[in-house]
């Protein structure tokens, strides 16, 4: 039983290893610069899916009206949060992310979002992406008991 | 502890090796005074270690966890579960998406509780779409197939969710939800059927010694239940907000099929699940972020739960000719801190069961603690 049961951790460890050899990571269209990182505490105006890089599912686009400025921004924030998270217009939504500009729009790559009393982090410091597969069945994995 | 270290060293070497996307380690220690949860009380240290590791292709994303629990007093409990699933996002419209998934699961446990050993498969189809920037309209399908060690428990079943929910410029959220299930077992039994009963410690063990024993006039194949939820939520400032929810679920058709149902902390009993029971639960809910930009949460659930089928029994394990009907209130506490890397959580519950069987006459406390390692291959975009 024991054997098998290694036997078949490592099959498909080395099925899944072989899946993945040979894939090309694509460049994306823009990058996270730490250098242009920014906080942001604004009110969300609309909730849209919008494609964002090539082969990648589409992301969660949240527009965003900064409080003190009236300024419009566009947040990138991820592709599994649409269905993780329920965002809604008139919400409060502070983010930390990268800027950059695009058609004349402010745009920002979330790194972190502080959201109905909850901190989700979305990339590490460099902007490396911190959102896993499996998010809504992932979840239901206990960590203790209650919540 | 040599074949454990060789285990983390493979699965090291080949996330690295397979360029996933993220890798991520756990470690959670879990302590209660009530492990079997009933009126004997039986203490037990449960150390939780896991991984994961996830990798995107394109549209689709692939990701597989493992996690080894061993409990330090019933070390025969101790069990392994592997999962292996991918899923996919395909959005319809700027507003609307569907999420799909597709989850094999293996569940070993040693050899005094073979019984629990299971294989599954899980099915998930969600839709979500915007019915306005306030309100969002979801749907949820499940399918679960479940075979375990003892065939008895086997059983395929459905579930269909609708959900509504409209936020408001007061900061008030309104959320409703209606949920129906179906869970056919595979197995059925007749009086004409001799079924072998292994038996366990009795009270000895802090168990039941019939608890899997099919009920001989057993008829009915499935069970159905249906079930109405609501929730009001109410935010205050950026940085807490508290909700009030109720849950009331009915049977519609069947019946446990077993003598005796329980439910173990930690450990999925195959004879407990949302379908054993109709009945309703209350509760509310506070979250704060503390200084340190902590996350704190406190609740306090009621609720009361019939268990149709089942009749309670008294300490000599006579029934007493009602059927057993629980009611719990829980307390529940947990501080939880993320970083990009780590994320540590401490959790606390009290929970108080009364029954109108002795047996499950109880309470427990219920402590945890944990930290999760995440690496972050730089893969994904």
């Amino acid at each position: 039983m024991k054997k098998g049961l290694s036997l078949l951790i490592i099959v498909y460890l080395l099925g899944f290893w072989s899946l993945s050899s040979g894939q090309e990571h694509q460049k994306p269209q823009h990058f996270y610069n730490v250098d242009t990182e920014k906080k942001i505490k604004g009110t969300i105006q609309e909730i849209i899916m919008e494609p964002r890089y090539k082969d990648s599912s589409p992301f969660l686009i949240i527009k965003l009206e900064e409080k003190k400025t009236h300024q419009k921004f566009i947040v990138e924030i991820s592709p599994v949060r649409f269905f993780t998270h329920d965002f809604h217009k008139g919400e409060e939504l502070e983010v930390v992310g990268s800027l950059y500009s695009k058609d004349g729009n402010q745009n920002i790559i979330a790194r972190q979002i502080r959201f109905k009393g909850e901190i989700v982090i979305l990339r590490d410091k460099r902007g490396f992406p911190a959102w896993r597969g499996g998010g809504m069945k992932h979840k239901k994995r206990r960590k203790g008991k209650g919540f | 502890m040599r074949k454990l270290s060789i285990y983390i060293l493979s699965i090291l070497f080949l996330s690295v090796s397979l360029k996933a996307d993220s890798f991520s380690f756990s470690f959670f220690q879990n302590m209660t005074d009530n492990i079997f949860q009933n009126r004997y009380s039986g203490r037990d240290q449960l150390s939780q270690m896991g991984f994961y590791v996830d990798k995107d292709f394109s549209k689709i994303s692939i990701f597989t966890e493992g996690s080894y629990s061993y409990l330090f007093e019933n070390p025969s409990l101790s069990y392994y579960i592997q999962d292996l699933g991918l899923d996919y996002l395909h959005p319809v419209s700027e507003k609307a998406a569907f999420y799909f998934s597709l989850l094999g699961q293996g569940a070993f446990y040693r050899s005094d509780y073979n019984d629990f050993n299971s294989l599954s498969f899980n099915f998930l189809a969600a839709f979500k779409t915007y019915l306005s920037q306030t309100s969002i309209l979801k749907s949820n399908y499940s399918l679960d197939y479940k075979s375990f060690g003892y065939s008895l428990f086997d059983f395929v079943s459905h579930g269909l969710s609708v959900s509504f929910d409209k936020y408001f410029q007061t900061r008030t959220t309104l959320k409703s939800e209606i949920n129906w299930g179906l869970k056919f077992f595979l197995h059925p039994y007749s009086s004409q059927e001799v079924v072998m009963v292994e038996e366990s410690g009795g009270h000895q063990s802090g168990r039941r010694s019939y608890l899997f024993m099919p009920k001989t006039q057993f008829e009915g194949q499935s069970i159905q239940v249906f079930s109405f939820a609501g929730l009001i939520a109410q935010g205050i400032g950026g940085n807490a907000g508290f909700n009030i929810s109720g849950m009331k679920q009915w049977y519609i058709s069947g019946e446990n099929p077993f003598t005796s149902v329980e439910e173990f902390y930690m450990v999925e009993n195959p004879s407990y699940d949302r379908f054993a029971w109709e009945g309703y639960q209350v509760g509310s809910q506070v979250t704060l972020l503390i200084p340190w930009n902590i996350e704190l949460k406190i609740g306090y659930t009621m609720g009361y739960k019939e268990f149709p089928g089942i009749e309670s029994m008294n300490l000599d394990e006579e029934l007493l000719g009602v059927t057993r009907e629980d009611k719990r209130r829980s307390f529940e506490t947990r501080l939880e801190k993320n970083f990009a890397r780590f994320s540590f959580f401490l959790s606390y519950a009290y929970v108080d069961n009364d029954s109108n069987d002795p047996f499950f006459d109880w309470h427990g406390n219920f402590l945890s603690a944990g930290i999760e390692w995440n690496m972050l291959f730089g893969g994904r975009k």
